[in-house]
């Protein structure tokens, strides 16, 4: 019960955050010092409700303790702040802003000019409500190393000279663009590491989630929002079957598919449901899309490949990449056979933007297989496994070259499927 | 006291050999021993390291750092892993015989200096 208590404070904490940093900076401008005075007030915060109670008006008592954190600050830092000290103690209110604040916010947290690992932490700090100690576990870095890195992204913040107000209506678009690769890469830094230490890092999928939860209320036309909104929820409904009781990788043919999320996978489908056609249709829809074919199968054998596959080759003329032709080798693979997927696999051979990651490998070794070549398929899989930076997947393809292991070594190469 | 414990080999390619129920019992050995040392608090921290394949060496040659692709030592005797625990010397070592008596790859104990005037 007390825990509970707890963590419905911390809930609300978290939301309280943007709004009232967003209406100490409305007021005073100095990005940088309102945040440190919200982070004081969440801690104070965190340290008292527990013990007394949420107070009656939360954000009020949020934003009088941070004010006055702020106006202490300007105290001892020197009397030439007196102007804004006095107009900080003008006891008018906000201005109706405060809906927009949050969004305002999560603009200027990944602003261009930050590096994607400043803008990740800035945004979980600033509109997550995180603290810092909380980033810098999430992160699998020393607190000291992740308070440099906010405190830097902040003082960037102020030499760019950035304004507290939404993006002007030309560059909207490119800015939008920018806040949705954050959520994104929010996202999967939670979802690709799934088990062992890196455990409480699916609070970062949650976080994610949350946040883009946000910023689709906010702004409901959007439909990249929304179809990132729903391509996050019907991936992360995977979850469960992901991993087994080992912590070891499911391919998504062999997960049991009882253990998935039916409520996450009915609003990611109706929320693509009422996005698709309303307006442009971007990749996040459409990855989105994929996702829910793949919810929609009862059984791996009942999955809509052609569906995929057709989606797969929209998603080749909108957002062309070598990550893409990955993904659509094996909806291809599916539908005209393994020897069609690895001929178009052979296309990405010379591509430098594939030579650090394991995927290629991967997803050779297991059309190799599937076309009947196993040595080659065990090669491929190790290969992968050297290759890649996470640990379930390298138990996984480990595991994989080693069942091939035991079969008779041949002295040619099976023939190819006649098919 | 803290103890650095580093694990030597078992990477990519010196599982070659292995069968698929050798590597799934080592690997199931290695985090249940993770997972019992973390919920016990003796673990401070752990980390794996990729296999060293993609590794970069830099040399001082010809006085200047000199980059070169590749590790600095032979994959079997390349660093795989470590764990910083909090205890004795004894249990230390009792750690590692642990973990030896399954994976047969070599580790080393090394006590961990005292930093504490920086914290």
């Amino acid at each position: 019960m007390q825990s509970e208590t707890v963590n419905t404070a911390e809930g609300l904490l978290r939301e309280l955050a943007p709004q009232v940093l967003g209406a100490l900076v409305r007021r005073h401008g100095q990005f940088d010092a309102c945040e440190d005075a919200v982070q004081e007030a969440l801690l104070a915060a965190t340290v008292q409700w527990p013990a007394d109670g949420v107070p009656e008006r939360p954000r009020s008592w949020l934003l009088t303790v941070a004010t006055r954190t702020l106006i202490d600050h300007w105290r001892t830092d020197s009397a030439r702040r007196r102007r804004e000290t006095a107009a900080a103690l003008d006891p008018t209110e906000g201005s109706g802003f405060e809906s927009q604040d949050a969004l305002v916010l999560l603009f200027l947290c990944c602003h261009p000019a930050l590096s994607p690992p400043s803008q990740l932490a800035l945004t979980l700090r600033a509109v997550g409500g995180l603290s810092t100690a909380q980033i810098a576990a999430a992160f699998l870095v020393p607190e000291t190393t992740m308070a440099q890195r906010i405190g830097r992204a902040k003082q960037r913040i102020r030499d760019t000279g950035a304004r507290f107000v939404l993006p002007p209506p030309d560059e909207r678009a490119g800015r939008l663009g920018v806040v949705l690769h954050v959520l994104y890469l929010l996202f999967n830094e939670g979802y690709t590491a799934s088990s062992g230490p890196a455990l409480h890092r699916a609070d970062l999928t949650a976080e994610a989630i949350r946040l883009t939860r946000l910023s689709h209320r906010l702004q409901p036309g959007e439909t990249e929002v929304a179809g990132l909104l729903a391509l996050m929820l019907l991936t992360d409904a995977r979850r469960a079957a992901r991993t087994d009781p080992d912590g070891s990788i499911v391919p998504l043919a062999d997960q049991d598919r009882t253990l998935w999320d039916a409520t996450a996978i009915a609003e990611g489908q109706a929320l693509l449901t009422g996005t698709l056609g309303s307006g442009p249709v971007g990749p996040y829809q459409i990855q989105a899309a994929i996702a829910a074919l793949h919810d929609e199968a009862r059984i791996a054998e009942q999955t809509d490949w052609p569906q995929i596959l057709a989606l797969y080759d929209v998603l080749a003329q909108v957002a062309p990449g070598p990550v893409v032709t990955l993904s659509r080798a094996v909806a291809v693979a599916m539908v005209n056979g393994p020897v069609a997927g690895l001929a178009l696999l052979g296309t990405l051979d010379a591509d430098d933007r594939m030579a650090h990651t394991h995927r290629l490998e991967a997803v050779r070794a297991h059309l190799l297989e599937q076309a009947g070549h196993p040595q080659g398929a065990r090669e491929s899989y190790l290969r992968a496994a050297r290759m890649t930076a996470s640990l379930p997947e390298q138990r996984y393809l480990t595991l994989r070259a080693a069942s091939l292991s035991d079969l008779p070594v041949r002295s040619t190469p099976a023939p190819p499927p006649s098919s | 006291m803290k103890y650095m414990i580093m694990m030597f080999g078992g990477l990519g390619a010196s599982l070659i050999d292995r069968s698929p129920e050798w590597i799934t019992n080592m690997q199931t050995t290695m985090m249940r021993m993770d997972r019992e040392l973390r919920e016990t608090g003796e673990v401070v921290d752990s980390r794996h390291l990729m296999d060293p394949g993609q590794a970069t060496t830099v040399r001082f040659q010809n006085g200047a750092p000199a980059p070169t692709d590749g590790p600095f030592a032979e994959i079997k005797e390349s660093l795989a892993g470590y764990w910083i625990v909090e205890g004795s010397h004894e249990r230390a070592v009792e750690i590692a015989s642990q973990v030896v008596a399954v994976t047969e790859y070599p580790m080393e104990i090394r006590r961990m200096m005292d930093q504490s005037a920086q914290e």
